[in-house]
């Protein structure tokens, strides 16, 4: 086949920094130096980590934000995914969407909210409980381990709902109609059959979660780290960029070496646990709509109360004090005196040059990193799928990595590039240049993953005509494949533009000029200078922004195919 | 034993209704076998789930054992739970995470019955022996063959002790040779526990095979109920002809009394309907004769064999008669057929219907 190697080649371009990413974390933990210094190999930075109490207080933060994350997202994914699936409640197309929107929300726009509602000192629900009972203190608090899982939870519950709606349509719905024709009432088949049987695809999720959770940058930095309250995200963050100290990318290698295995184990456990699900998973082939439990008019008005509080509280509230807040100069609680300080200063004082620089920056994001993803990771998916070659294997493993990797360590291995490796050959640091970079590796996983399956689905005879046919390699692709695969791309595309939109872990390493800075980067600027305000207001800037893209997903993007994703 | 009456349903695919069942009146005795024969689309399958509760009719009665399950004017709908019924299902839904025995003792001591564990387990060895199924107890369901997952299913459905059988397509998903040995075993089981079933499929060999009494169902109709010889030999509609094995259709026009002037020429029929102008005639291969001479017969008619198969118990014909070819099945006297033939459709064999019968065209 012409053209195969050049394929070989932009898959093998896209798939090399990964590994140097990977290895560039290992080695990290083994050096030491400073600008002007010479380099030192040491094992120094494990025995400190391993010696330092704090690391373990981390460890324990750690997991039990992870685990509150998982305990929220699946305590709202699993009713609400039974519902969907297998009731008949009303406005089924209106959670699918809400669900989406849900999704697409930054969860550092949720987590302001969620400041000004909970936080001890200023958060608006202590202050009137406070009010209304006398109390002493403030009965909640946000920044506390289970408080930040309760909103990454939140913010996550959207992905563990597309997760465990998979595992109820993998499974032969006639399973269920048997028991029921048997005698077994609706919640005996639920207990013996509908558990039981999704309980591998609900582990799976609840492993997914857990591993996001364990690497989750955005809730513990806006919300944790100006309370002292550190996870393995923020802790490492902090190594790079501390406040007095030099930066120390050895301990933050060390670190991230032990984040990566512990991350790379916990996917295999859930492919694991994924294969363990289809197991049971029947292909009936047949279109056929399994029973619905019909709820009745009292289960309707239960069922909804449940789905409006979710989205009131997970998702409008936190916007309405967002958007109360933002009007104020100061924070404080809605009432009529409080009116009367309502007024655009906020906006007025926006840094609009910046926000400019920002959202050029950004736009330039949107529209080059999908589309190198969509390159690289076309030539992956043939590479894999197609190419007939003895490694091929080997590239679907490297791809999946940057999944496995946390996002905030790939910024790091490429920062720690740039100023120690690369440094007289190119200067990447502080450019948009390596932004692009490392936002489009780490959305490989993603991409390929969409285009793989539909790539699958493509009988290779297709292609094989056109071969026969006489055309080359790049023709085919332009002619048959591309056309057959849009309806992927499109939709991959534009839901990698949206992430990076909203994107901060990533840019929270990677943005240290004026001349690379992105929206999100800007607004967390605000609120860790402590302008909270101004940050909402900022915020909500960032997300009218957002509304068009968003628009363009929904009428474009399928929703089914978010389900290819995960 | 099954009573249904004025039963309807329609399903909504996007913006627009489909009726998969327009008015069904049906009723079942006690012990017998029913088939409920159709193509796909005839809504047989949607009857079959709405008397098993999996599906809700938008109108209609169902009478199950004397007792009113389903009936939309008294507000009246049993869950499925509440109905005394047993389903094999064309998936067979056999529970993979449960063993054997475990698929049959979950519905009995969980299910209508709640029966104690010593007693489930006595149930569940005399079911799996009524299927030969006794030493398979503890295998992990997943891992049956198809046909020994089939069987499973019937012993499960029969555990419960239920008043009526329902199956679904149940030998759909085994292969030619299994699908003959399991029809036997079904009907000599149910013979045997003198049980009422009502059984869905496509396959008219199946139908006639296993039932006793058979409706032909289409575009959500009850076309016809009968036994297998009288849907054969004197079929209700063009449609009921036609989907139990192959006929010749030949187009013509009534005239007085049961002769018609069809395009092959003048033919005389028993038929005992009137119609008025145009008609379709029909006539099985097999009825269709043929010979050197035929002299002094009604309703013969000079043709000429223009393709002749031998397929050993018999030769296929194809003989043109004017324009119009015949389709002819003839005892395997010669190895072909060729040149001019007498050919004779006996009168007590041809079927006559109205051109426009039920709406559907004829081929």
């Amino acid at each position: 086949m012409r053209g195969r190697w050049l394929f070989v080649a932009i898959s093998a371009a896209g798939l090399l920094p990964v590994v140097a990413f990977l290895l560039i974390i290992l080695w990290m933990g083994f050096w030491q130096g400073s600008p002007g210094e010479p380099v030192v190999y040491t094992l120094k930075h494990y025995q400190t980590l391993f010696a330092d109490p704090s690391t373990y207080r981390t460890l324990v933060n750690t997991i039990g934000f992870a685990s509150t994350t998982v305990l929220v997202s699946l305590g709202f994914a699993i009713p609400t995914a039974w519902l969907v699936e297998r009731t008949d409640v009303p406005g089924k197309n209106l959670i699918f969407a809400l669900v989406t929107i849900g999704a697409l929300l930054p969860t550092f726009f949720t987590s302001m909210g969620w400041v000004f509602l909970l936080h001890p000192r200023i958060g608006i629900i202590n202050k009137l409980l406070i009010e209304w009972f006398g109390l002493e203190q403030a009965p909640f608090n946000i920044a506390t381990l289970i408080g930040m899982g309760w909103v990454e939870g939140l913010g996550l519950s959207s992905i563990a709902f597309i997760m465990i709606v998979a595992s109820y349509r993998m499974m032969d719905p006639a399973l269920e109609e048997a028991a029921r024709v048997h005698g077994l009432g609706i919640f005996r088949t639920l207990r013996y059959v509908t558990l039981p049987l999704t309980l591998p695809g609900i582990v799976a999720a609840a492993i997914y979660i857990f591993t996001i959770g364990l690497s989750a940058f955005e809730v513990p930095a806006i919300i944790g780290m100006s309370n002292k309250i550190f996870t393995f995200s923020t802790y490492i963050f902090y190594k790079i960029q501390p406040l007095e100290e030099l930066p120390n990318y050895g301990m933050a290698g060390a670190v991230s070496s032990l984040l990566v295995v512990l991350a790379l184990l916990l996917s295999w456990a859930y492919f694991r646990m994924l294969r363990f699900s289809h197991r049971y998973a029947v292909v009936t082939g047949k279109g056929y709509r399994p029973r619905r439990v019909e709820l009745g008019a009292k289960g309707w008005f239960c069922a909804w109360f449940f789905l409006g509080c979710y989205f009131l509280v997970a998702k409008f509230l936190p916007f309405v004090l967002l958007v109360w807040a933002s009007l104020l100069k100061f924070f404080q609680p809605p009432s009529w005196a409080a009116l009367e300080h309502v007024s655009l200063y906020n906006f007025y004082g926006l840094p609009w040059n910046l926000m400019l620089q920002g959202a050029r920056n950004t736009l330039i994001l949107m529209l080059s990193v999908p589309t190198l993803a969509l390159i690289l990771c076309l030539a992956i998916s043939w590479t894999v799928l197609r190419s007939g070659l003895r490694w091929r294997l080997t590239f679907d493993a490297v791809a999946f990595l940057p999944h496995a990797v946390p996002q905030l360590i790939l910024a790091i291995a490429a920062v720690f590039a740039a100023l120690f490796l690369l440094h007289n050959v190119f200067s990447l640091y502080g450019s948009l240049a390596i932004v692009i970079i490392v936002y489009t590796i780490s959305r490989i996983s993603f991409a390929t993953r969409i285009i793989n399956n539909s790539l699958a689905q493509i009988h290779p005879e297709l292609d094989e005509a056109a071969f026969v046919g006489g055309l080359p390699l790049l023709q085919v692709m332009r002619k048959i494949l591309l056309p057959l695969l849009k309806p992927a791309l499109v939709y991959a595309w534009l839901w990698m533009a949206l992430l990076c939109y909203r994107e901060l872990t990533m840019a929270s390493v990677l943005v240290t000029s004026q001349e690379n800075v992105t929206l999100p980067m800007i607004v967390w600027g605000l609120w860790l200078g402590g302008s909270l305000n101004q940050a909402a207001a900022a915020n909500l800037v960032v997300l009218a922004f957002m509304l068009p893209a968003v628009t363009l997903y929904l009428i474009f993007g399928r929703r089914s195919r978010f389900t290819e994703a995960l | 034993m099954i009573s249904l009456a004025g039963l309807r349903k329609d399903f909504q695919t996007g913006d627009q209704a489909v009726a998969a069942l327009r008015g069904i009146d049906l009723e079942v005795g006690k012990g017998e076998f029913f088939v409920l024969l159709g193509p796909s689309g005839s809504g047989k399958t949607t009857l079959l789930r709405s008397v098993a509760g999996l599906e809700k009719p938008d109108a209609g009665e169902i009478i199950l054992n004397g007792k009113t399950v389903y009936s939309s004017s008294r507000r009246i709908s049993a869950p499925p739970e509440e109905r005394e019924i047993g389903m094999v299902f064309q998936s067979y839904a056999i529970w993979p995470h449960l063993t054997v025995a475990e698929n049959i003792g979950l519905v009995l001591t969980h299910g209508r019955a709640r029966l104690p564990k010593n007693q489930a387990a006595e149930r569940i060895r005399r079911c799996l022996a009524l299927v030969q199924l006794e030493n398979f107890d503890n295998r992990p369901a997943r891992l049956l063959s198809g046909g020994q997952q089939q069987r499973v299913a019937l012993a499960r459905a029969l555990a419960v002790n239920p008043a009526l059988l329902l199956m679904d397509e149940p030998l759909s998903n085994l292969d030619a040779r299994l699908r003959e040995e399991v029809r036997t075993n079904i009907k000599k089981l149910t013979g045997q526990l003198g049980i009422t079933v009502l059984y869905v499929t496509h396959d008219q060999v199946e139908a006639m095979v296993l039932a006793d009494r058979i409706a032909v169902m289409s575009h959500g109709r009850i076309l016809q109920i009968g036994n297998a010889f009288e849907l054969y030999r004197s079929p209700a509609t063009a449609l009921v002809a036609e989907f139990f094995g192959s006929i010749n259709w030949i187009r013509g026009k009534m005239l007085d009394g049961q002769r018609v002037e069809s395009e092959i020429g003048p033919l005389v029929t028993e038929t005992s309907r009137r119609y008025d102008g145009a008609v379709v005639v029909g006539i099985r291969p097999e009825d269709v004769k043929l010979d050197d001479a035929f002299n002094g017969v009604e309703n013969r008619l000079d043709g000429n064999v223009v393709s002749s198969n031998f397929l050993g118990d018999q030769v296929i014909a194809e003989v043109k008669i004017k324009d119009k070819i015949l389709v002819a099945k003839v005892s395997p006297e010669k190895e072909r057929l060729a040149g001019n033939v007498a050919v004779q459709l006996p009168r007590n064999r041809i079927v006559v219907f109205p051109e426009k019968a039920t709406g559907e065209p004829v081929a």
